[in-house]
């Protein structure tokens, strides 16, 4: 009993790394939680709740869930801002981690939100998604640059801004390592004929979870009004042969439906129509979700290619029939593409540092000791299947350290 | 709250129900932690042969390990006893045991069925199912230069499980000398890992696929077989002569799911599998402490998600057996046998399978998830939970009418898994909420007796929230349903005494609706105060 508990290091802090982490910690090892970005929960702390009269199982709960679970617990380490610079791998992994400068000082900063009610709107304070998450703020030093910085380094009535911290380094030894890096959400402005980043009223789903976690509602950009009429656009960047992007996200139909639900249930007189090449199957009941889908919003088998400017900020689609073929227009207040999930952009480098392979796609691939994968940086997956494949990985894990009981 | 700890003997044997793949490396899993196992297959054999050899390998495993006992032919006759101590009676043909187990992981699979009737066919030497096709493949026995035509999707939604396994038979007919391979199909459900690029490659090698919404018609006169459709894409009537026709199958639940949810006292979802649809249990939890599921037991699930599920059985199992030293938890829920009429509420509702009862209602302590649902239904107020007895609510519901001083005067009885969390998260964000807001933590909105909101009310508050999860989204199944119900109740009671029903709100919340939160408080204080002034 009095051995010298093992480590892990687990490299990203989405729900995949969270998930690993917890677990490891549950099983007495210590963890070096490494997330690059300021702070932790990935792309899925971003979500919204999608339920309408009755919980949708999107999983976006448990996002919160497991990131409280991971910051109170004290075997695990977090580190900001944080990358993996250099492994060494002779018996134990020796990783030589890069941290971003603290500008704000954890130590000091008690979440107040001072900095943040000031300089919100220029963007050079952040506020994460969570709740949970410790700081709550970040600095955002490209943000930072374009504003009054006397000001800025006054702000904090706890002196916990400074603008003069410096990136540290750190080395941590490991006996194990998981890499859940996660994914790249697919950049809609790959397909130009979108007008994504052009016209403020077309977003991406993943523009669109926020909005409705940070809103309660959905509104347009522009003018901030609820939409009369929305698109989906399904399978953008997935699915794509000219874009090389040959698999299916696994994820896109069903945030896009239980989105589209959303709208509706929220406005049964606004319009929702899905723009789709095959449905994939959502949740457990799936039949019964989808004749539900059917009754309230318009599906159209047919990926539209041009999106034309009409006035006061629409967008008009045009498709082919489904019953005639001819081709139609409609006319829509707010354009949504579901954009899907690609390899994450680190994958190259973390297969190199780690000895790891990458499948033709992309995504990362099981290889060598002592290394084991979790969530989207081995293929695309949703929430729960990321938990499941996590907790996988620290099973695995546990196994390959000898942590048996 | 208790400060001295109980710890409680249980048992560390670990049943392990199915053979299949799942089940037997949830054995090998299980048994590395170090338990001793008992692997039930109710056939002659365990683990049949899939695409990819893994799993010849697991079975010689667990065969080799001394602290797995593989039992086949067997099947589980009765469940008795709680979670840390099951009592399990084993039936191999007419032999019985009875057994001791601290914990049991269901991993039953998948069965299949052929969907002919949807497409008004029968099946016959040229009209065949999924599974025919594929033994033919497998002995080689497809002749050379046939047409062959599939029909999928129309019969059922379909998904990617069934999907895989045509798109498998696919490529297999590829290297079957001129076949001509037609795909009629609804929805292609790709969403699996290589299901879109198998798709592609097939059509690439001349497989052609008509997709519609509507279902094809198809005749058969005598020997020749016809299929026709209005092909969406050349917008015209396409007709197929085939001289082989292939019958989608649904893949669903194992039959004996049902036999099993009963003497486990697990719930199973609406399409019989073993673990509700709901995000608490991911990934492998069921409704009861202690009974684990895992793979195709729970789910639509591979066979690679099986095997994952087999590492989080085994950390489950871990965390809740442990040494065999289990620790009670403060919030466990006890009766008191002087009030107990044996009325047998709490039994009837208590969602984790937590009470038994010998000439009285027991509560396993080790069973007991504290959610609370039984205190607040017994009739008698026979039952107290641990960390929120009542004594405790009425003194938190009493301090903040001392210290709130603000008015109006809100107590909220928010869910600790989602209510409180939106309220703290609208705090934290600096979301506007009611100066005199009262948050009080309930473990459950199944906990949320009517006692409190009336005494809230007798109190002097101005107005009383019930916060729970969606429907759908408890942790212990009906706990927002009844504290719903209750809230309907106690607006007839409001009627009754000339209070406006709007004192009153029940709302549902996920954790991380802090907006929301901050709309409906911030709406109930406007209606309060307009009422007033
Ligand atoms: C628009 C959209 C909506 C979705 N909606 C849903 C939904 O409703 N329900 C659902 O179940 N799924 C949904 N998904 C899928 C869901 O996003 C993923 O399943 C989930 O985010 C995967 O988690 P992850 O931890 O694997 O990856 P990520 O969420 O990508 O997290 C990876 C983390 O690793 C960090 N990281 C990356 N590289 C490094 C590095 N080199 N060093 C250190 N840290 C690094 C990143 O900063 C990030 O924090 C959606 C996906 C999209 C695109
Ligand atoms: S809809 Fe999603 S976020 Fe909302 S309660 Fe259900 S799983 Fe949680
Ligand atoms: S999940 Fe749906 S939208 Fe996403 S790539 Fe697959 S088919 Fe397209
Ligand atoms: S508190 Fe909940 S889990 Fe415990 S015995 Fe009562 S109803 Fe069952």
């Amino acid at each position: 009993m009095t051995d010298k508990p093992k480590k892990a290091l687990v490299i990203g802090g989405g729900i995949a790394g969270l998930t690993a982490a917890w677990e490891l910690a549950q099983s007495q090892v210590d963890v070096e939680l490494v997330e690059k970005g300021p702070f932790l929960g990935g792309h899925s702390i971003s979500y919204c709740c999608k339920a309408t009269d009755e919980c949708v199982k999107c999983g976006a709960c448990s996002v919160d869930k497991m990131l409280a679970q991971v910051v109170n617990e004290p075997r695990i380490q977090v580190s900001l801002g944080a990358t993996v610079a250099k492994v060494d791998q002779s018996g134990k992994f020796t990783a030589s981690l890069e941290l971003a400068p603290a500008y704000i000082d954890p130590a000091k900063c008690d979440n107040c939100g001072a900095c943040f009610q000031e300089f919100r709107n220029t963007g050079a304070i952040v506020r994460g998604y969570s709740k949970n998450n410790s700081p709550l703020y970040a600095l955002c030093p490209k943000a930072a640059k374009e504003v009054d910085a006397a000001k800025l380094a006054k702000i904090c009535p706890k002196g916990a801004i400074n603008l003069e911290a410096k990136a540290t380094k750190k080395k941590v030894s490991a006996d194990t390592v998981i890499v859940a890096t996660g994914f790249t959400p697919f950049d809609a402005a790959k397909k130009p004929t979108y007008g994504y980043g052009v016209r403020d009223n077309v977003i991406t789903g993943m523009e669109l979870e926020a909005l409705i976690r940070q809103k309660g509602e959905v509104v347009r950009p522009t003018d901030l009004n609820p939409p009369a009429k929305t698109a989906f656009i399904q399978c953008v960047g997935s699915r794509d042969a000219r874009l090389g992007n040959l698999w299916c996200s696994q994820v896109c139909c069903a945030y896009g439906l239980r989105m589209a639900r959303k709208i509706k249930y929220a406005n049964p007189e606004a319009e929702v129509k899905i723009f789709y090449m095959d449905i994939q199957s959502v949740g457990k009941n799936f039949p019964a979700f989808y004749t539900q889908c059917k009754e309230q919003l318009g599906f159209i088998r047919n990926i539209p290619v041009d999106v034309y400017p009409e006035e006061e900020g629409r967008m008009r689609i045009s498709y082919a029939d489904e019953e005639t073929g001819a081709r139609k227009d409609e006319i829509f207040d707010l354009l949504v593409l579901s954009i899907g999930i690609t390899p994450g952009e680190d994958n190259a480098k973390i297969a190199d540092m780690f000895s790891l392979e990458q499948d033709g796609d992309g995504f990362l691939v099981q290889k060598g000791e002592g290394v084991f994968l979790a969530g989207t940086a081995a293929g695309p997956k949703n929430i729960p299947a990321s938990m499941a494949q996590a907790g996988f990985a620290a099973s695995e894990a546990l196994k390959y350290i000898g942590v048996t009981k | 709250m208790n400060a001295d700890k109980k710890i409680i003997r249980i048992a560390t044997d670990v049943l392990v129900i199915g053979g299949g793949t799942a089940g037997v490396a949830a054995a090998n899993e299980v048994a590395g932690k170090g338990y001793k196992v008992v692997l039930t297959s109710k056939e002659d054999k365990v683990a049949q042969e899939t695409k990819n050899g893994v799993i010849a390998d697991m079975v010689a495993k667990a065969e080799a390990n001394a602290d797995i006992e593989i039992m086949k032919n067997t099947v589980v006759a009765k469940v008795m006893g709680v979670p840390g101590d099951f009592a399990v009676t084993l039936k191999t043909g007419d032999k019985a045991v009875e057994r001791k187990f601290g914990a049991i992981v269901v991993a039953t699979g998948l069965t299949t069925k052929v969907l002919n009737d949807a497409y008004g066919l029968e099946l016959g030497p040229k009209v065949i199912s999924q599974s025919q096709l594929e033994a033919l493949l497998a002995q080689g026995k497809l002749e050379s230069g046939k047409t062959v035509a599939f029909l999928v999707g129309f019969g059922q939604d379909g998904n990617p499980l069934v999907m895989e396994r045509v798109l498998d038979s696919l490529t297999a007919l590829g290297k079957v000398a001129e076949t001509d391979a037609y795909v009629f199909v609804g929805d292609i459900k790709l969403a699996a890992d290589g299901l879109d690029q198998l798709y592609a490659q097939a059509r690439q090698e001349g497989v052609i696929y008509f997709k519609t919404t509507d279902a094809p018609k198809v005749s058969v006169d005598g020997d020749a077989m016809c299929i026709s459709i209005l092909d969406p894409v050349l917008r015209q009537q396409v007709e197929v002569a085939p001289d082989l026709i292939v019958v989608e199958e649904a893949i669903l639940a194992d039959e004996d799911n049902a036999a099993l949810a009963e003497p486990l006292q697990i719930e199973a979802d609406k399409n019989g599998f073993l673990q509700p649809d709901n995000v608490h249990y991911f990934p492998v939890k069921s409704t009861r402490l202690g009974i684990f599921v895992a793979g195709a037991a729970r789910d639509l699930l591979s066979v690679e998600q099986g095997i994952q599920d087999a590492g989080n059985v085994a950390l489950e199992v871990k965390k809740f057996l442990g040494d065999g030293n289990l620790e009670v938890p403060s919030n466990t829920a006890f009766v008191d046998v002087d009030k107990c009429t044996v009325c047998l509420t709490c039994y009837r509702c208590c969602p984790h399978g937590a009470i038994f009862w010998d000439s009285r209602a027991i509560i396993a302590e080790a069973a007991c998830q504290g959610c609370g649902i039984c205190a607040s239904e017994c009739p008698n107020d026979a039952i107290q939970l641990g960390d929120y007895a009542d004594e405790a609510m009425a003194k938190a519901i009493q301090d903040g009418q001392g210290t709130s001083g603000k008015s109006p005067w809100i107590v909220a009885f928010c869910c600790k898994n989602s209510g409180l969390e939106a309220v703290n998260m609208a705090k934290t964000f600096g979301y506007r909420v009611p100066a005199g807001l009262q948050a009080i933590e309930v473990p459950c909105a199944g906990k949320i007796d009517m006692d409190y909101v009336m005494d809230a009310f007798v109190q002097g508050a101005d107005g009383v929230m019930l916060l729970t999860c969606h429907n759908g989204n408890c942790k212990s199944d009906k706990g927002a349903l009844y504290a719903s119900w209750r809230a309907a109740e106690i607006k007839k009671m409001l009627a009754s005494v000339g209070l406006p029903e709007d004192r009153l709100v029940c709302a549902s919340l996920a954790n991380n609706m802090g907006r929301k939160f901050s709309e409906i408080s911030v709406e109930m204080e406007r209606s309060i105060k307009k009422a007033s002034s």
